[in-house]
């Protein structure tokens, strides 16, 4: 056989290849993701909702008052604002946190490997334990208060943590901080680790101090790094459902510490009004489509 | 940063301790509260005065007195369903996201499959809320009869997985020199031949690192098995809310199945230690 004939049939087999390899992707995107995405977009222009006593399908388009409902929709309005809350303190602090980690593990010790992986495993745990853990860490009779609060400052001082909204939704940002402090620990730590050793050296030979180094030397040189890794960690924070739903279900008062996730949740579930969940819906994903698109191009460098 | 002396290397091990103590506390709460008897769920003393299994036991037989009290809840099923639906749905959901994302995978590091909008595609489906779905996702499984069903679950899992599953694999295939899969190539056998001889054996322990990161993923999936379940299946963290929501003040039971969702997790998570990160990045940081 010629060359030439042999690499023909080369060619097709891995154009066919090429084909049939992202076919069984397509097929399940298609079927779980773009054909309910289409039924959103077609629901949210009508009034449609499960005890309307027709099918969806024969639902007439009514145009958009939906999408103007939600412009005058409070309750929205103070989910959103509450994420962006929950996500403004969880972020900053995670990164603080996991930077001043990261510095306490530099260099060498004993017992580093120990100490590291007893560090790490809350990011394992499912959200939900997470959740039930920090809810009974911060019962009446729980710890908290028994064990710190009661001892220290007396009875009077124990606090009855769900039923303040503001404290409940402190709970469940500490939950969220102790759960992912250590992924931005590892992450930072990892960047900071490959500092090339002879940079900080020579920084030190310059009589640079510690903390000059570590500003002008080592968090330039692995800015890229923590660039992703806050917005992984900001565009995950913002799907914050979980633990909102275990620890207080959006209570106290019905919805003082819900937040978008739960609230869509209980729009389509809950109050069964599910054309309106389409329209809120829609607005939530072209909002995050618009920045993941902005924040698509820092993904696509690679950190090694 | 250098310590310099004993008082810097104490100063270090007291945060250290610090910093593990907090790490540890919920979930050595959990594990004490999980052995205490009623009597003790309300007390502050970290180990249990007089430590007793019945909590566990209470899990797989609801009617069973805790600590010699009896307990009537509204829970009258036992965990063994759940934690089966659990194992099930996340398994096989597991087994086709590594299938599919692998396929997926091997076509877009070596043939430039899918272009540009498969990948951000795949990244957008991570980005969205997975409550964004709900409504929507309800519509269209009610219509098709897959709400409470086996096959809806897993294939939510499988779709919403599969960007880990491609871009955690798409890095260890491309670790693989293509040069030596083009041999084989030009050696005459076909691409299918080749991904089964060369790069599956090659890339083995990275498709098992794969696999549990995506296990522990479903393992710990809530929304979905939330919305999809009525009575059939049921997963773990579902049990968990029905716990938390219909036991009023019974911290240990509450607690014990905590512990027992928790162990499966921890647990093949170290197996991946070092594949964490990248793993909870896409594989953007490795």
């Amino acid at each position: 056989m010629e060359i030439t004939d042999r690499l023909a049939q080369w060619m097709g087999k891995t154009e066919s290849f090429k084909k049939l390899s992202t076919l069984p992707l397509s097929l399940i995107l298609n079927f779980v993701l773009i054909v309910p995405f289409s039924i959103m977009i077609y629901l949210s222009f009508t009034k449609w909702e499960p005890l309307a006593g027709y099918d969806w399908w024969r639902a007439p388009i009514a145009g958009i008052p939906r999408f103007i409902e939600s412009f005058a929709d409070a309750r929205l309005a103070w989910a959103l604002i509450r994420t962006a809350i929950f996500v403004a303190v969880v972020l900053p602090l995670e990164f603080l946190l996991g930077l001043g980690m990261a510095l306490l593990f530099l260099g060498d010790f004993r017992g580093k490997k120990a100490f590291t992986s007893i560090i790490l495993y809350p990011m394992m745990m499912p959200w939900v334990v997470v959740g039930l853990g920090f809810y009974l860490m911060f019962q009446y009779f729980g710890p908290v208060n028994l064990l710190i609060l009661r001892p220290v400052f007396g009875e009077g001082a124990m606090i009855d943590w769900f039923t303040d909204p503001v404290l409940a939704f402190s709970v469940i940002m500490l939950a969220d901080i102790w759960q992912w402090t250590p992924l931005m620990f590892l992450i930072i730590y990892a960047g900071l680790a490959a500092v090339p050793r002879r940079l900080v050296e020579a920084a030190e030979v310059l009589g640079a101090s510690p903390s000059r180094i570590l500003t002008t030397v080592r968090l330039p040189l692995i800015k890229p790094l923590v660039v992703i890794a806050l917005i992984i960690r900001g565009l995950e924070a913002f799907k914050v459902f979980d633990i909102v739903y275990i620890m207080t279900g959006g209570g106290p008062g019905g919805n003082l510490t819900e937040v978008i996730s739960l609230y869509v949740y209980k729009l389509a579930i809950v109050y069964n009004n599910t054309s309106y969940a389409c329209a809120v819906s829609l607005i939530i994903m072209v909002a995050i489509a618009l920045i993941t698109r902005l924040a698509i191009r820092p993904l696509e460098v690679k950190v090694e | 940063m250098r310590t310099k002396g004993t008082a810097g290397r104490i100063a270090r091990y007291l945060l250290l301790i610090a910093v593990c103590a907090w790490t540890l506390a919920p979930v050595a709460w959990m594990i004490s509260l999980s052995f205490k008897g009623p009597t003790e769920w309300y007390a502050p003393n970290i180990v249990p005065a007089q430590p007793i299994v019945d909590n566990y036991i209470n899990l797989f037989i609801p009617t069973n007195p805790i600590g010699g009290s009896h307990f009537f809840t509204s829970i009258t099923e036992p965990i063994t369903k759940p934690l089966i639906n659990s194992l099930i749905v996340a398994g096989l959901g597991t087994l086709f996201a590594v299938l599919v994302g692998f396929l997926a995978a091997y076509g877009v590091s070596r043939y430039r499959a899918g272009g540009t909008f498969t990948i951000f595609f795949t990244l957008l489906t991570r980005m969205l809320p997975g409550a964004t779905f709900v409504a929507p996702l309800m519509v269209f499984y009610s219509s098709i009869r897959f709400i409470d069903t086996y096959v809806g679950l897993v294939l939510l899992y499988t779709a919403v997985t599969l960007t880990y599953a491609i871009w955690l694999m798409k890095g260890f295939i491309d670790e693989i020199p293509p040069e030596w899969e083009e041999a084989a190539l030009l050696e005459g056998a076909s691409p299918w031949t080749v991904l089964r001889k060369v790069t599956i054996p090659l890339t083995k322990g990275g498709l098992a690192a794969s696999a549990l990161f995506i296990f522990i993923l479903n393992w710990s999936e809530f929304l979905f098995a939330l919305v999809i379940s009525v009575t059939q299946v049921t997963t773990l963290p579902v049990q968990i809310s029905k716990y938390v929501s219909a036991v009023g003040r019974m911290y240990g039971t509450q607690a014990s199945i905590g512990i027992i969702a928790t162990i499966p997790s921890v647990a093949l998570g170290y197996l991946i230690q070092k594949h964490l990160v990248t793993g909870f990045t896409f594989g953007r940081v490795r």
